[in-house]
This record gives structure tokens, sequence and C-alpha cells, in this order.
């Protein structure tokens, strides 16, 4: 990635002159701390990149906000990086997505694979380009057989009167009144004994 | 002899008639043998209780009483008869009839999944537990044979994508893409028994067995695979239960159920399996099933009527025990494999709140008393279940009885209902119920000096153990009054909410928590012991053990919250010899914070998250209005706009949450809601957060031309 000294000294005045393009510098910045992409020469150039293009394009879209434009052309600049791990066929918001899948899938605590990819083996590439994150395997479909409850004489007749004399303990007014009344038969009979 | 030989043989002599014979005739002689137990038991306490209440002539409350002793004093007896003959085979040394008996090393093992089912949990404590048990099986170099699948039903969309980038964390850490998997339904239907049939549904035909974890529960490598090769060798075994040892406890209450449970459990478990054998039980988690058979037999039916005692069974272990049994499949307990664990409720209030659901569970289980083919041993378990709640309120029931009966005779000037020589027996035989199973187990660990040891010796053996009781007969009162309330609002037609349990020790309630919570008990308390004292203090006297727990329960459940009491007793051997599977520290390596939020902005946990959506909700398809109008409420108004509901379903629409994240991100600040400018500078790296100077940036600059010209 090559990057000339006249646009590096463009994008100095831009940043030094516009609070917009700082809110962008400091927007692009957060994002490739989110992204866990290491202090490096690297990153360097990937802003310097992604803000030469935008600023370039802020000519033609005035009205467009810097950060909207710095943060297109920062995707941009990924892709570039990382896009040849991402089949051609994926389409363009999921492309951005399968890329940071894969700079997930190989954080470490020196960073991810941005600028790293010559430290890494074809293997490895290989694997990234075909990796899909599935958290589930293929369905292998059984089902289970759910049998009703078949109840015994006793247990149908015990039901049916629950059944007659659920009414009763619906209420709460007679519920009480029926327990009251168990209690004080038991009192009752046992006070004269 | 190859592995696979031996276990031929083995299968080829448990299948044999002759020995299928021999088997039964001695089951059937120890299931006499308990119920021998228990009711000469049963009959001496209810003679001589016949002997007390008829000294003074008998009355109505009086029958009713004698009623409700003969049921509570015929359970005691039955756990007292289990305890007594554990304890006989444990000092025997040699049980032929356990399961582990046919245990060999040499068995081939068979692809199994591991399954956890997970409900709002803490995906620290939920990925530590298969990490540990991965590890382990990864050491042996027996991982091959096993998959881990995370069963998430998860309605907090905060913990949902906690779990889902655990998932990812872990894989990565354990390169263990392809066998660890997760999987979150999207309606908690039928909650755990769902759970797990929805798992069955799916994968059932990509294993022949699953062993089901908690999300507490730990297991070692070794007890997987051993239970992984006795369902080799006992091709008839459908279902293999632990005995989960409780580890990790921290409070005060934790530690001392800690303690007690590896103290006392051991001699209830042999006697357990002494008389059940293949007509054991579930208990839901750390417990290994067959695949096949449970499909077939253990679909759960739905109960008559409406919850809290009909619709959806909810405690599904026993019942699915029973199902397996009635189809034919033996239900063995493992009770001497070592290497199974569990977490536990950190205080009374969790405890008693765990208690409130298993409560209405066991209830519904009176349904399948009344049913068609279940057996008679499955039958006993499920009494066995519902009594375990329902005794309460017979107890209090047999109090108040009392009660009454002594204010009654206090009244008509009637007094001596309590002959000395019967009820001082009957109390001799109470005590000895409720706590000889203490005093066995003291003796059996008493008799192996390396075990006392092992519990940090004797001292802090007798130490604990004499506490322990103490705290037994403080909370005994609380729990009979909570379960009391538990039974009645069941009975009352009251649902019983589905609230998640804190596992971990944490901050406990606060004193205010607690007093809205137990703030009856000590009125309740106070009230009974002035009409205790009124009949007469010798009355009051005989309450005691009783009023002193309904007394002091505000304190006691305050203090059983506390973790900083009693770090030197109660220690158990998994604390001062942990094996390797428990002394692990695992963390994810997640940010802090809300992870929903996390799941929008950062751009490698969003990238997680969307990857793991449906492919037709991430790739061509165009997102759902209802998606994009939520994503705009948000963007608009910020991260706490949304309900938990629509964060569920802005969360299931992948391309829309891939479109936000971009959005926020590419938006200047004063264009969208502060919330979100405020939350995007959480990513910014300390260093940078130092350089925040303009002319740091200019100077930054500087370095960065010199190092490109």
């Amino acid at each position: 990635m090559a990057v000339s000294p006249e646009y590096i000294a463009l994008l100095r005045v831009g940043i030094r002159s516009s609070p917009e393009w700082k809110e962008a510098w400091d927007r692009i910045n957060d994002y490739l701390d989110a992204l866990k992409t290491p202090d490096s020469r690297d990153r360097e150039l990937i802003l310097l990149a992604s803000f030469e293009r935008a600023i370039a394009r802020k000519r033609g879209e005035p009205f467009t906000p810097a950060t909207e434009l710095a943060f297109e052309e920062t995707q941009k600049t990924l892709d570039s990086s990382l896009g040849h791990l991402i089949d051609a066929e994926v389409p363009g918001m999921r492309r951005s997505v399968e890329e940071r899948v894969r700079l997930y899938l190989t954080e470490n605590v020196d960073g991810n694979l941005l600028g790293r990819e010559d430290e890494l083996s074809d293997e490895v590439l290989q694997a990234l380009r075909e990796v899909k994150l599935q958290a589930a395997p293929n369905l292998q479909v059984a089902s289970i057989k759910q049998r009703p409850l078949e109840f015994t004489l006793a247990g149908k007749g015990f039901i049916g009167l629950a059944k007659k004399l659920s009414p009763m303990g619906a209420s709460r007014i007679i519920a009480w009144l029926i327990g009251l009344a168990i209690l004080g038969f038991l009192i009752f009979s046992s006070l004269y004994k | 002899m190859s592995g696979n030989d031996r276990s031929g043989k083995i299968v080829e002599l448990i299948s044999s008639s002759a020995f299928e014979e021999a088997f039964q005739e001695k089951v059937r002689n120890r299931r006499w043998a308990v119920a021998l137990v228990t009711f000469g038991i049963s009959l001496v306490g209810l003679w001589l209780m016949f002997d007390v209440m008829g000294a003074g002539g008998w009355t109505t409350l009086k029958g009713v009483e004698v009623l409700l002793f003969g049921l509570l004093f015929t359970s005691l007896s039955f756990g007292f008869s289990q305890a007594f003959l554990g304890f006989l085979v444990l000092a025997e040394g040699n049980e032929p009839l356990k399961i582990t008996n046919t245990l060999d090393e040499e068995t081939p093992l068979a692809s199994t999944a591991v399954v956890m089912p997970v409900y709002n949990e803490d995906a620290e404590t939920v990925f530590g537990s298969i990490r540990s048990l991965y590890d382990s099986l990864q050491e042996r170099g027996e991982l091959d044979s096993f998959d881990f699948y995370i069963l998430s039903d998860s309605t907090d969309p905060s913990k949902a994508v906690e779990e889902e980038l655990g998932w990812a964390d872990i894989c990565r850490q354990t390169n263990g893409f392809g066998r660890i998997h997760y999987r979150r339904r999207k309606l908690p239907v039928n909650r755990k028994s769902g759970n797990i049939a929805d798992f069955c549904r799916r994968w059932g035909h990509r294993h022949r067995y699953m062993i089901v974890l908690d999300a507490d529960s730990i297991m070692t490598g070794k007890a997987v695979s051993s239970l992984v090769r006795l369902m080799e060798v006992n091709p008839r075994a459908g279902i293999i239960q632990t005995l989960p040892r409780l580890i990790r406890a921290r409070t005060v209450f934790g530690r001392i159920q800690q303690f007690a449970s590896r103290l006392y459990s051991s001699i209830f478990a042999a006697g357990l399996n002494f008389w059940q054998q293949e007509g054991g039980n579930y208990w839901g988690h750390n417990a290994i099933i067959r695949i096949s058979p449970f499909l077939c037999s253990c679909g759960l039916p739905g109960l008559p009527g409406k919850e809290p005692l009909g619709g959806r069974v909810l405690s599904h272990d026993f019942v699915e025990a029973a199902l397996m049994r009635n189809a034919g499949w033996g239900v063995w307990f493992a009770y001497d494999l070592e290497g199974s664990y569990e977490g536990l409720p950190p205080n009374l209030t969790e405890y008693v709140k765990r208690d409130r659901r298993w409560c209405q569970g066991n209830l519904q289980h009176m349904w399948f008393l009344l049913a068609q083919n279940i057996r008679p041993i499955s039958r006993i378990h499920l009494v066995q279940g519902i009594l375990a709640y329902v005794s309460a309120p017979l107890l209090v029931s047999f109090v108040l009885m009392g009660a009454l009966q002594a204010g009654l005779d206090h009244l008509n000037s009637r007094v001596g209902i309590f002959p000395s020589a019967s009820a001082g027996v009957l109390f001799l035989m109470t005590v000895t119920l409720l706590f000889g199973p203490k005093v066995l187990s003291l003796i059996h660990l008493f008799s192996r000096p390396k075990e006392v040891a092992a519990f940090g010796g004797p001292v802090r053996v007798m130490g604990g153990a004499i506490l322990e009781t103490l705290f037994s007969v403080l909370t005994a009162p609380v729990l009979v009054w909570f379960h009391t309330r538990f039974v009645l609002r069941n009975l009352a037609g009251k649902t019983v909410v589905w609230h998640t349990q804190t596992r971990e020790s944490g901050d406990g309630p606060s004193w205010n928590e607690v007093i809205r919570e137990y703030w009856p008990l000590p009125i309740l308390g106070i009230v009974l012991s002035a009409l205790a004292w009124w009949i007469s203090p010798d009355y009051l006297l005989w309450l005691s053990p009783l009023l002193v727990g309904l007394i002091l329960a505000i304190p006691v459940a305050h203090f059983s919250c506390h973790t900083n009491f009693f770090g030197k007793l109660f220690v158990t051997p998994e604390e001062l010899n942990p094996p390797k599977e428990l002394s692990g520290d695992f963390r994810l390596q997640l940010r802090e914070g809300d992870q929903f939020v996390h799941a929008v902005l950062d751009p490698l946990y969003n990238a997680v998250h969307v990857a793991l959506q449906r492919k037709r909700e991430t790739s061509s398809a165009p997102s759902s209005d209802y998606g994009v109008s939520l994503a705009m409420k948000l963007f608009q108004e910020g991260p706490d706009a949304l309900t938990a509901q629509e964060k569920r379903a802005l969360l299931t629409d992948g391309h829309t949450l891939a479109y936000l994240h971009t959005l926020i991100w590419r938006t200047p600040a004063e264009m969208m809601h502060p919330a979100w400018s405020k939350a995007l500078a959480m990513y910014r790296s300390a260093k940078r957060r130092r350089e925040q100077e303009p002319g740091l940036i200019e100077a930054k600059l500087a370095g960065v031309e010199s190092a490109v010209t």
C-alpha cells in the first residue's frame, strides 16, 4: 500500500482545518480499535489510504458527512485487504460480516490477521477461505412419541369426583367456609368428650 | 481379550435368563427387607402414639392426629430404613448389586451428546463446565466420541448474546468448532423438558446416548466415559443416574449444605440403590440416557386441567424415569461413581425459590399415581417426591391439632396427656429416626481414617456436624412454613412463576428483602409461644425447637447469605483436594457491559452474531419491515429504547443488525442519539484515550509521515 507524502500533507491540512474531519478521524480510529487492529504501520496505512480517498470524494460530495465517507472508504480498504478470503459470490454487506468473522477467528494477543497475512501458512489461509461459522450441526431429525395419560378405573373415579367438587374449591368463600366447618366440627366433637 | 470381546462377555452374562432370575429374586428380598424395617418401626411408633393419645380418652382431634402421625412417621421410618441399610451395605464393603460392578475400562465408547439446557445463566459458569469436561476428555484421548450441546432457552437478549459469544470464544480457545454446539430456541416451549425434547427431535439420531448436565453441573472426563461404558455393557439400561456432589459453595448456607450432603449422602445413596436397583429414579441432570428408548417411550403426556396442577409436566425427570421403566428399560443409580458435581442455591431464600418450582412439579405427579401402567416402584418414587412437600402441611396440621387438643384440655382443666414412659420412648424414637442417619454417617466416616483426614480431621468433622445439626433445626421450621404455603397456593390454583436462580453467592438479599419475605414467621412463632405458655410451660418446652426456628427466621435467613464465616469449618474433600476439573479458573474473553449493545456496535461480536443467523436472513433476503422499524427506533432513541421482546426480535434479523452496525459507525455524533456516540467511545483503546489532545495527533501524523516517506 503506497501513500505519497502529498496525500499525507493533504490529510494533515484536512484534519487540522475541520472538526468534521477530526470526528471522522476519531471514529475510524475507534472502529479500528474495536477491530483489535494493533497500533502498527499497517494500521496507519489503512487510515491514510482511507482518508486520502474520503477527502478526495468530499470535493465531489460536499453534503455527505466526512464520517460517512471515511467509514465507507475504510470498509473498502479492509475489503481490499481481506476480500480475497471471501467467496466472490458473497453479496455486499455480508462480505464485511465475513471479513470481520475472519478477524475474530484469528484474533490473539498480538492483534489479528490484518497486515499479517504474509505470516500465515497456505493451509491457514485456505481454511480461512472455507470457514463457515455454524453453531449447530446439520439436523438428523427424529420424533418423540407422545402417549396420552390413561387412567385406572379408580383414577377416573377420583378425577370425576374432583371435577364435581372443584366448583366449591373455586370459590374462596365456600372453600373457607368448608375449612372452618371441618375445624369447627373437630373442635366441637373434641370439646364435649 | 480385546475391549469389545470382554464387554461382549459381560453383556452376554447380564442378559442370560439365569442371571436375570437370580437378580430378581435378590431384589425382591431386599425390597421386603426395607418394607419390614420401615413398617416395623412405624407400627411400634403408632402403638406408642395410641398409648400416649388414649391415656386421656379419645377425641376426634386425637384420631386425626394419630392418622397424620402415622403418615409422617412412616415417611420418616422409610428414610431411616434406607440410611440404616445403606450403612450396613457400606460397612460390609462389598455390594454385589450395583451397576458400577460391570464397569470395564476397556469397553469401547459410543457416540454421546453432552447436553446442557440453559436459561439466562451466567455464561462463564456454563462454558467453564463445558471447558473443564472438554479438556478432561481431551487429556484422556476420548474426545472423539463426544459432542457438546449448549441448549439455550434464554430470554434475556444480553444473556443470549453473551452465550453466543461465549460459544464462539470457547470454540476459538479449544478449536472446538464442529464439536461444541450452541442452539437457542426462539420460544422456550415446555421449558427444560421441551428444550431436551427439541434436541432429541433435531439431533436424536446423531448419537446413541446423551449425558444431561445442568448449567452448574461439572463432570470429569472419567465419569462421563464410565457412564458410556456402563451403558454399553448393560444393554437394558435406559438411564444411569450419578450422585452429584455439591461444590463451589461460598455462603454459610451453601457451605453447610455442601458439607452435610457430602457427609451424609453416601449411606442414603447406598440404601437407595439397595432396594431400587434397576427401578431407580432420574433427577434431571448428571445422568446418561439411551436416546432411542427415550424417543420411543419418554414423550411427556399433557396433564388434565390447567396449571399449576395440570397442563404441561414441569418436573419431567421422575416421569421420564417412570416411562422408561414402563417400556422395560432399567433406570440405575451409579451412586459410587466419582466425578459428578453440581452447584447449589447460595442462600436460604434462593433455596426456597427453587423449592417453589419443585413443589409444583412434584404435586403434578399425583396424576401419574392415578394412571395405568406405572410400575409400583415408580409410584413409590412419585409418592416420595410428593411427600417431600406435602409432609409440610401435614406436619403443620399435626402440630396445630395437637395445640388445639392441648388448649381444649387446658380449658377443660384436663391434664396429663403424656404418660411419661410411652411419650419418652416415642420422643427418643423420633429423635433417633431424625438424627440416627447423621450418627450412622459419622460412624461410617470415622471407621475410615483417610476419609476423616479428607474432611480436615476429626475436630472439624465433629464441629461441622454439631453446627450443621443446629442450623438444620433452625431452618427446618422455615422450610416447613414455605412448603406449606407452596402446597396450599398450588392447591388453590396459583401458578408458580419461572424465575432464574442466583447460582453464585453474590450479595444475597438485603435485610429489607429478607424481612419482606420472612416477616410472618417470627410473628407466628411469638403467637404460638404465647399460646403454648398459656397451655403449659411444659408444652412450650415441647414445641421450643419449632418455635425458636420461627422466631429467629429473619436473622437466620440473612446470616445464611454471608460469605465470611466458618472459613475453616464445613470443609469437604473436594475443597481441600479439588480434582483438576474443579480447580480450573475459566474466563471468557468478552467485553464488559450490555452484550446486546456490543452485538450492535462491536464489529467482531456483530459479525459473529450476524453470521450465526440463518443464511436466508442474512444474505440476499430483504429485512422484515418490523426489523427495520425496530432498528430505526433503536438508532433514534438509543440502546434502551426497545423492550426485551423487541430486542430478541431484532437479534434474529441478522441483515438489519449488520446494517444498523454500519449505520451507527458511519453517522456523525450530532445526527444520532447521544447514547450511541457515548457507547462508541467504549471501544477506544486505553492508549488512544491518553492521546486525545490535538497536539498529540499532530505529532503522531508527523511520525507516520516520516515512517512512510
